[in-house]
């Protein structure tokens, strides 16, 4: 007896047909009458949340801004032995207001001038002095210096004034303006030279910023890895065809084809023989049934080597086009290293942890290259420890115009608001002063940023990948936070509104669920600018863990 | 003649873009018994096997606007009932689908020819159907479908040798069935 392998005896099923209860046509209807089902629900939610994002943003920094600019900004009056730096914002239209403000303020230029302590001091020690002018950043106290009547108060048209109210001593007690190099202040003040040093925390500035939303597409992973299988199905030879079995009978099996009919089928032909089984229902006439059955073989005959050809091109690009989009949304530690050994008032500043999150997407270009772009709230910082500090509020010393306090425009409402002198150690030695103390300065920038990174998978298998990523970023500021011993003091003038850096990072991912993934990413950023002119940490390694929805 | 039913299955296709019944129920009534078969040769029972009928005939009505008219149209929608069949089966299954391991006591079996007899189609679904579902599937696959190991890998998300292992533990278990048949036979 003839022997056959197992496939070839269930060869015979390959074509098998059925015809289906008549009850599941009317099952069909009903749900093709229901409205479609929203399967992309999460993928309209990331969407909706990343124009959110992108409107209130830059809403919220653009009436920040707003505010900001009606109150008075902060500058700053630097003390090199008895000189007063002058602000390179000075304006004419300010100089006329300052000139009042000055001979009003003569009173306490004089008294400073006058403090032989003070100006001995300097005179005779010749010793750089380090001061960080620390500028209040509280609301109320901006509106109390819009409301003061005081001389020193900003003039509406006059946004961008900086007024100084911190000195050697407190801030409210000798507010002193910048002025034009004309500024009356030069007759009462000299200065001398003595290479002394100053360094700064400024306030900083927040504006807009602008967001993208991203286009979606979608592509069945099925459809397209089953391409190739499709593409096999679609050779022909009707030799096994029979009128017969093709319609006219619509029994559930149709066992006419005889197993043995079939011996000679091979698996490495590609040409497979497609028998026309398929019933017709009773439902359809003899000719329908007809007109139908030469119908189904004209289009299983249809393609010619070369369409089958093109057709697996077209498949191809399909499969190069799944998935292509992905959205992200992550959250991570961050720490900000000091890499160059860099000092602030003579100390080493230390690492700073922080946190960031923040959404992104990304675009396949090709199976291995990828470009991604995003939005990410992070936070670059540095901790300085034994920072030598003055509470000027209630040292006599450093308060020579304290009578003038009550008066001070920009007296602070903030009964809790302390004015600190900060100094570096050099300067701590020479004061060998008592009420000098030491602390912790924590200085905060955070961003929001925008990365461009490309993406290059080098391991994707199954479940898994392993992508390196690499690119620049660009960050506005949004916050700017300088705190002492763990209470907030101010801001950094010298902290610049947009930031640039690059990063690295390599992406390790997990399939999950169906095209749900979950990520760790360690980076490695370098913000090129943080600061004008000081130093800060500028290096910061990151891990994020997040979830990443491709589509 | 084969140009007017060309004609007339563009027409059905486009009557079916248009969310035309009538469109819908041509095409229906044309391909649903070959999709229908598909489905029970995938599934263990009819009443799954209905369940995904339904569900693919659904989505490829609602996706048939992407069919470019390019191409047979009957592969296109087989495509769709495969990858719906696939999707259910891994639901129901999840991890555990797709877990097996390489066994050298099934999977070096040689295989072995058999007598040719006839068998009726209702007997082979039945032995199909009654494999477990990741070797039924990776059988379906491999068999009908004509599909690769490595095709079959990449759609089920498993390894060559997963692929390679479940097939012949398939072709061990019919090849029982068959066996057992020509016994009784014989006897």
């Amino acid at each position: 007896m003839k022997k056959q392998k197992i496939e070839d005896i269930f060869s015979s099923m390959e074509d098998f047909s059925s015809v289906p209860p008549p009850e599941l046509w009317s099952q069909i209807e009903e749900k093709l009458d229901k409205p479609k089902k929203k399967k992309r629900v999460v993928l309209w939610w990331s969407a909706a949340a990343c124009l959110l994002l992108g409107l209130l943003l830059p809403s919220i920094l653009h009436f920040t801004d707003l505010s900001e600019n009606t109150n008075i900004n902060n500058g700053d009056l630097e003390n090199s032995r008895n000189s007063i730096v002058l602000d390179k914002n000075t304006n004419d239209n300010s100089n006329d207001r300052k000139l009042d403000r000055t001979k009003n303020a003569d009173k306490k230029i004089d008294s400073l001038n006058g403090n032989d302590t003070n100006n001995q001091f300097n005179n005779e020690s010749g010793i750089q002095v380090q001061e960080t002018s620390v500028a209040e950043t509280n609301s109320k106290n901006k509106s109390s210096k819009k409301d003061s009547k005081s001389n020193v108060t900003v003039p509406a048209n006059a946004p961008n004034q900086s007024i100084a109210y911190q000195n050697f001593g407190s801030s409210e007690n000798k507010s002193i303006l910048k002025s034009s190099k004309k500024s009356v202040l030069e007759n009462h003040i000299k200065s001398s030279n003595k290479g002394i040093s100053e360094e700064r925390i400024a306030f900083g500035k927040q504006s807009k910023f602008n967001s993208t939303a991203k286009k979606q597409l979608s592509n069945s992973i099925f459809e397209e890895q089953l391409s190739p299988k499709n593409n096999k199905n679609i050779a022909f030879n009707n030799q096994g065809y029979s009128t017969n079995n093709s319609f006219a009978n619509s029994n559930a099996y149709n066992s006419k084809n005889s197993v043995s009919d079939k011996n000679e089928t091979k698996r490495t032909d590609k040409a497979v023989i497609i028998k026309d089984d398929l019933k017709i229902t009773n439902s359809l006439s003899k000719t329908d049934s007809m007109q139908l059955a030469e119908l189904q073989n004209l289009e299983k005959g249809i393609l010619t080597p070369e369409k089958e050809k093109e057709e697996k091109e077209k498949k191809d690009n399909l499969i190069n086009k799944k998935e292509r989009w992905a959205v992200a949304v992550f959250a991570g530690v961050a720490s900000s290293e000091n890499t160059k050994n860099e000092k602030t008032l003579g100390n080493v500043n230390d690492s700073k942890q922080s946190n960031s999150y923040g959404v992104k997407t990304k675009y396949s270009i090709n199976k291995k290259w990828a470009v991604g772009s995003g939005l990410k709230i992070s936070e670059l910082g540095q901790s300085v420890a034994n920072v030598s500090y003055v509470s000027v509020k209630n040292n006599a010393f450093f308060a020579p115009a304290a009578s003038y306090a009550d008066s001070s425009p920009v007296a602070s409402s903030d009964p809790s608001r302390q004015d600190y002198l900060l100094i570096s150690n050099s300067t701590k030695e020479a004061m060998k002063n008592e009420n000098v103390q030491t602390g912790k300065l924590d200085q905060n920038l955070r961003y929001v940023e925008m990365p461009l990174e490309v993406s290059y998978s080098v391991f994707n298998k199954n479940k898994a990948s392993i992508n390196l990523n690499t690119g620049g970023f660009v960050g506005k500021l949004i916050s700017n936070n300088v705190a002492l011993d763990g209470h907030s003091i101010g801001e950094n003038m010298n902290a610049n509104d947009y930031v640039y850096g690059s990063t690295l990072s390599s992406t390790v991912q997990y399939r999950v669920y169906k095209k749900t993934n979950v990520f760790v990413e360690p980076a490695v950023n370098y913000y090129i600018n943080p600061l004008n002119s000081q130093s800060f940490n500028q290096f910061q390694w990151g891990l994020n863990f997040g979830l990443n929805v491709s589509f | 003649m084969n140009h007017f039913l060309k004609d007339e299955l563009e027409k059905y296709i486009k009557l079916c873009i248009k969310n035309d019944r009538e469109g819908q129920l041509k095409i229906y009534q044309l391909f649903s018994p070959v999709l229908y078969g598909i489905c029970l040769k995938y599934m263990k029972n009819e009443d799954d096997a209905k369940d995904v009928f339904q569900e693919a005939f659904v989505i490829a009505f609602q996706k048939i606007s992407q069919y470019k008219f390019e191409g047979s149209f009957e592969g296109w929608l087989k495509r769709i009932f495969i990858n719906k069949l696939i999707e259910t089966l891994n639901k129901k299954k999840k991890e555990s689908f797709f877990l097996d391991v390489f066994d050298p006591d099934t999977d070096f079996i040689e295989e072995e020819e058999l007598e040719a007899i006839p068998i009726e189609q209702e007997k082979l679904l039945e032995y199909i159907r009654d494999l477990p579902d990741q070797y039924r599937t990776v059988f379906n696959l491999y068999v009908f479908e004509k599909m690769k190991h490595k095709e079959i890998a990449e759609l089920l998300k498993i390894s060559e040798g997963t692929s390679k292992s479940n097939l012949n533990r398939a072709k061990h278990i019919l090849q029982k069935r068959i066996l057992s048949i020509k016994n009784f036979k014989i006897a």
